[in-house]
């Protein structure tokens, strides 16, 4: 299992926001999801359009810019990895 | 005569369709909705927010632009500088007592016209939504598909004119409100989901409602 690092808390509270502001999912089911919740694939809400608005959300929110050749398929497998993939870029 | 109506006005270029809402009287809001996919994102959004300004007792259109809605213009054809030109045209028929609402990229319409005072819920730039076009563009695996951005075949002149389009907030008076998880700098800020980047158009009826006070207490500011 994906260890979601200590002081990522703010970022995985803003990732789980995103995901239920932008695929319009209720804070009880974002609450559920765990590093190990599958995200792209899974989640029928996250099209390919869906991915763009989420991550163009976080870099908002999150004040950080992804650029477009670091968009893999592994950051967005699971909530664990999009959290890490997030954190990676809003605490350096 | 305060519910909603169905209206035109011309400019150089054409004729456009507007929906009016509230008193034609006193205070009139021009209510600009985002570019391209946005607009159909947050339409429903914008007019809860003019029907609640009709019951604060102002007044407000909602026009298309150029290449917008239900305009004739095709969107492959729309310009930047046409879309702006229209806004000013409307806006010369209305009066001194005229008002921006404009929403996200829709800040980039009401630059040219002579306003009293702008009001623009979490501006967005040019740059930025260019970058947010080429993003979707790129998520939806069509980026050697020419023209096309999210469904909307886009000249390149449109894409140039859109590189350094700002939002003005100088000319009259200018306040900014976002989402209060926003961090850019804002006059105030709500509670509330980005409808403009929901993949599903959704309402904010709440949201609606404060905002429609934000503006009606603003304008009684800028007018008093």
């Amino acid at each position: 299992m994906l260890v979601i690092f200590e002081g990522t808390s703010q970022v995985e509270t803003t990732v789980r926001a995103v995901l239920a502001d932008i695929l319009g999912l209720s804070a009880d089911r974002v609450a559920t999801f765990t590093a190990d919740t599958p995200l792209f694939g899974a989640l029928p809400e996250l099209d390919s359009m869906a991915v763009a608005s989420v991550l163009t959300e976080l870099e908002d929110r999150l004040g950080i810019l992804i650029e477009d050749d670091e968009i893999d398929g592994e950051m967005l497998e699971t909530f664990g990895a999009l959290v890490q993939f997030a954190a990676g870029k809003a605490l350096v | 005569m305060t519910g909603l109506r169905f209206d035109t006005y011309d400019w150089n270029g054409g004729r456009e369709a507007m929906l009016r809402f509230g008193p034609e009287s006193g205070p009139i809001v021009i209510a600009a909705l985002p570019l391209f996919e946005e607009a159909n994102r947050t339409r429903q959004f914008t007019c809860t927010i003019l029907r609640a300004l009709a019951d604060h007792g102002i007044g407000s259109i909602l026009p298309d632009v150029p290449g917008s809605g239900e305009s004739v213009v095709a969107t492959i054809d729309a310009k930047l500088s046409d879309q702006r030109r229209a806004y000013r045209a409307l806006k010369q028929r209305l009066g001194t007592r005229s008002y921006a609402l404009s929403i996200r990229s829709g800040a980039l319409l009401d630059t040219d016209a002579d306003l009293a005072g702008r009001w623009h819920l979490a501006p967005q730039t040019g740059c930025d939504l260019l970058r947010d076009l080429e993003r979707t563009r790129a998520a939806a695996g069509k980026s050697d598909r020419g023209d096309e951005y999210a469904g909307n075949r886009l000249s390149p002149e449109m894409l140039a004119e859109l590189r350094d389009a700002v939002p003005r907030e100088d000319g009259g008076r200018y306040r900014v409100v976002r989402l209060d998880t926003d961090p850019r700098a804002a006059d105030a800020t709500y509670a509330g989901a980005p409808l403009w980047r929901r993949s599903e158009p959704g309402n904010d009826i709440a949201l609606a409602q404060q905002l429609a006070a934000d503006i009606s207490h603003w304008i009684a500011s800028c007018e008093g």
